[in-house]
C-alpha cells in the first residue's frame, strides 16, 4: 500500500529528520511535500490531499492546531480527510490535552521507537479505511479537536456586555442594534457586522467580540463567523455535503465549521 | 595580635572616647544644675541660686571627670567591668568627699570668694553636702551608663535593620537573575532535537552546534551564581543563542552583534541583555512567516552604556509582546534594584516594522 504524507514544520532541520525517520519506519511512504508554515501546511494539504498530516504545533502563520481546524472547515468530502498526526517539542497542556483527545502526537526531539508506535496505528488505520471498515475518521476527529479547543470564551466580568455596535459605514459611523446583528464574520484585520439592511466593518479580533457578547443569543459557527440565533432560520446541508445556516432578512447562507455543527443537529 | 590589641579599652579610638566624655560632662553638668536649683528650693533663699549654681557644677564635673575618666578607660570591657565593680563603687564612694571638697575650692575661685575656709573639714553641715553630693554622681553616672546602653542597643538595631535590608535585596537580585536565567524548556527541546538531527545529516555542523549550545547553557546557568560580567562575555553568550536559532530557523533569522573593542571589559549585570534578544527572536521572528533580522549594538554615550536590541519581527501590537512580556519586565526590576534612577530599559517600535529595546546603564569599567 503506498501512502503520501505531508510534513508541516518550521525549522528545516527537524523537517528533513522526520522525514529520514519515516523514511526508513515506513519505506511505502511517500513524503509529497514539507510546509514552513501554518498557511503553506494548509494550502498544500487541500491541494496534495496527502492520506497523513504531521502538523507541528508552534509554526508561524498558523500553529498546528488552527491549521487542523481550518482543514476541517475547508475540506471537501470527496477524499477522505488526512490522517492528523501533532508534533510538538515541550509542552505539557498541549501533551495533556492530546492525550485526553487520544489524538495522535509525537514529542521532539523524535524517539524512532515511539515513532514506530505512531507508524503502526497509522497503517491499521488506513488499512481497515481502505477495506471500507471504517469511515474516514473525520468524525471522530472532529470530536477530538471539539474536546481540545478552548470552551467559548466567558464574557469577562469587569467587561460591559455590548449592546450597540459602532461601525464604519464609509464617512458615516453607523450605530448598529445587537438584535440587529446576523452575523459577524472575520476577515484579516476586520470584522463585517453583516444586518438585513447591508454590511458594515469593525476593528475587533473575533475573540474580543466574543467576550463581550450575550452567549444565549451569539454562538461561533466556525474559525472566523459568529452568527445571531435569533436570525437563524434553518440549517441543511448543501450539494457538497457541508451544513450551512439560512438567515432572515439575507439572502447569502453561512457555512458551519464541522467542530460547531453540533449545535444544529435536530433536538 | 589584632584581635588582642583591638579588644583593649585603652585602643578604642580617643576622639570617640573623648566625644563621649563630653557628652557625659554635659549631662552631669544639667543635673548639677537641677540639683542646685532643689537646694536653693528646700532652703527658701533664692539669692543664692547663683552661687548654689557654681558649686554643684563645679563639684558634679570635678566627679564626673575622674569617675567617667576611670569609667572610659577600664570600664568599656565588660570582663573586666565585673570583676572592677566593687574597686569602682569603693572610688565612687570616695570620690564623694573628694569632688566635693575640690568642687567647693573650684567654685569659692570661680566666684571670686577667694580660698574658702575649710579647715576642720568636714563639718556636720558638709556631710550632707557630701552624701548629696554621692546621690548626685551615683545618678549621673547611673543615667550616663543606661544613656549609652540605649544608644547602643538602637545602634545595633539599625545595624540589623541596614543588614535585614541588604539581605533581602541581594535575594531579590538572585531571584531576579534566577527568573531571567531559566531556559525555556521548549527551546531546549527544540534545540537537541535539531542537534539529533544533524547528527545524521552534517556531524560537522552538529559539532558546532553542540558548541554553542554548551556555550549558551554556560552562561545561562553560571549567571544564576556570577553577579556581573564582562560585556564581551555577554555578547559571546548572545552570539550562542542566535547561532543556535540560526541553524533551527535557517534563512528565517540574520543576525548581527556589534561591540565596540573599548567596550569589551565593561561590567554588566549577568543575563542581562539575553532575556532582550530573546524576546526578540521568540516574540519577534519566530511567529512571523518570513523571519527577519535581529542587530545587537553596544555603545558609550556621555559615560553611559547603550544597548539596543533591534528586530524587524511582528512589532509590539501583534503576539504576546503587549507590554513587553516577563522577560522586560524582570529586566525592569533588576535594574531598579541595581541602579535606581540611573539605568533604564525603554522599548519601542522600530522603524518600518518590528521592535527596539533600548537599555541604558551607568559605564563601569573593569
Amino acid at each position: 500500500m503506498n501512502c503520501r504524507a505531508l510534513i508541516a514544520e518550521d525549522e528545516p532541520i527537524l523537517a528533513a529528520t522526520l522525514a529520514r525517520t519515516l523514511e526508513t519506519l515506513w519505506p511505502g511512504l511517500e513524503i509529497v511535500a514539507s510546509a514552513p508554515n501554518g498557511i503553506i501546511a494548509v494550502e498544500q494539504a487541500l491541494a496534495l490531499r496527502p492520506d497523513v498530516l504531521f502538523l507541528d504545533i508552534k509554526m508561524p502563520g498558523r500553529t498546528g492546531l488552527e491549521a487542523a481546524e481550518e482543514l476541517l472547515e475547508r475540506w471537501t468530502d470527496d477524499q477522505p480527510f488526512p490522517q492528523l498526526v501533532f508534533v510538538t517539542a515541550y509542552d505539557d497542556y498541549a501533551v495533556q490535552a492530546f492525550e485526553r483527545a487520544a489524538l495522535d502526537y509525537v514529542l521532539k526531539p523524535v524517539n524512532a521507537a515511539r515513532l514506530a508506535r505512531t507508524v503502526e496505528r497509522l497503517r491499521e488505520r488506513l488499512q481497515e479505511r481502505l477495506a471500507g471498515r471504517q469511515a474516514d475518521g473525520f468524525e471522530r476527529l472532529v470530536e477530538q479537536m471539539r474536546a481540545i479547543l478552548p470552551p467559548q470564551a466567558a464574557p469577562l466580568a469587569q467587561q460591559q456586555p455590548l449592546s450597540v455596535i459602532r461601525a464604519a459605514v464609509g464617512n458615516v459611523v453607523r450605530m448598529i442594534r445587537l438584535q440587529d446583528v446576523v452575523y459577524f464574520q472575520a476577515s484579516d484585520k476586520y470584522v463585517t457586522v453583516a444586518t438585513a439592511e447591508g454590511d458594515a466593518l469593525i476593528r475587533l479580533s473575533l475573540k474580543e467580540l466574543l467576550a463581550q457578547l450575550d452567549a444565549g443569543r451569539f454562538c461561533q459557527v466556525s474559525r472566523s463567523s459568529i452568527v445571531n440565533l435569533d436570525h437563524v432560520a434553518s440549517a441543511s446541508r448543501d450539494p457538497m455535503g457541508k451544513l450551512a445556516l439560512s438567515l432572515r432578512g439575507r439572502q447569502d447562507r453561512l457555512r458551519v465549521s464541522p467542530l460547531f455543527a453540533h449545535r444544529f443537529r435536530q433536538m | 595580635m589584632t584581635t588582642l590589641t583591638s579588644s583593649l579599652p585603652l585602643c578604642a579610638p580617643p576622639p570617640a572616647r573623648l566625644r563621649r566624655m563630653a557628652d557625659d560632662l554635659g549631662m552631669s553638668v544639667i543635673l548639677s544644675a537641677w540639683s542646685a536649683v532643689l537646694i536653693t528650693l528646700v532652703d527658701g533663699r533664692p539669692a543664692e541660686l547663683y552661687q548654689q549654681l557654681v558649686y554643684a557644677i563645679c563639684i558634679g564635673v570635678v566627679g564626673m571627670l575622674v569617675l567617667d575618666s576611670v569609667r572610659l578607660t577600664f570600664w568599656d570591657d565588660p570582663v573586666r567591668r565585673r570583676r572592677l565593680m566593687l574597686p569602682f563603687l569603693a572610688l565612687l564612694i570616695l570620690m564623694a568627699p573628694v569632688a566635693h571638697y575640690l568642687g567647693c575650692m573650684l567654685g569659692g575661685l570661680l566666684l571670686g570668694a577667694g580660698w574658702p575656709d575649710l579647715s576642720g573639714y568636714p563639718k556636720r553641715m558638709h556631710v550632707q553636702m557630701i552624701l548629696l553630693t554621692l546621690l548626685g554622681i551615683s545618678a549621673t553616672f547611673l543615667i550616663i551608663v543606661n544613656r549609652e546602653r540605649m544608644q547602643r542597643i538602637q545602634a545595633e538595631r539599625g545595624e540589623a535593620r541596614a543588614r535585614a535590608e541588604a539581605v533581602e535585596r541581594q535575594a531579590l537580585q538572585a531571584q531576579l537573575r534566577l527568573l531571567q536565567a531559566q531556559i525555556e524548556p521548549h527551546m531546549l527541546f527544540n534545540t537537541l532535537a535539531n542537534l539529533q538531527g544533524l547528527i545524521a545529516i552534517d556531524p560537522q555542523r552538529a559539532g558546532t552546534m553542540l558548541d554553542q549550545l554548551i556555550q549558551y547553557l554556560r552562561a545561562t546557568l553560571g549567571a544564576t551564581r556570577a553577579e556581573t560580567v564582562a560585556l564581551a562575555d555577554e555578547f559571546a553568550a548572545i552570539d550562542a543563542y542566535l547561532g543556535l536559532m540560526t541553524v533551527r530557523m535557517g534563512a528565517r533569522l540574520a543576525y548581527r552583534c556589534h561591540l565596540p573593542d573599548a567596550l569589551r571589559r565593561a561590567r554588566v549585570p549577568a543575563m542581562l541583555l539575553q532575556p532582550l534578544v530573546e524576546n526578540a527572536v521568540l516574540h519577534g521572528l519566530e511567529p512571523k512567516v518570513e523571519g527577519g533580522e535581529v542587530r545587537v549594538e553596544a555603545s558609550a554615550r556621555d559615560g553611559r552604556l547603550e544597548i539596543v536590541v533591534r528586530d524587524t519581527g511582528l512589532g509590539l501590537e501583534s503576539g504576546g509582546q503587549k507590554g513587553g512580556g516577563i522577560g522586560i519586565a524582570t529586566t525592569r526590576e533588576r535594574l531598579r534594584a541595581l541602579y535606581g534612577e540611573h539605568a533604564a530599559l525603554e522599548l519601542v517600535p522600530a522603524a518600518p516594522q518590528g521592535a527596539l529595546a533600548r537599555l541604558t546603564l551607568p559605564l563601569e569599567a573593569a
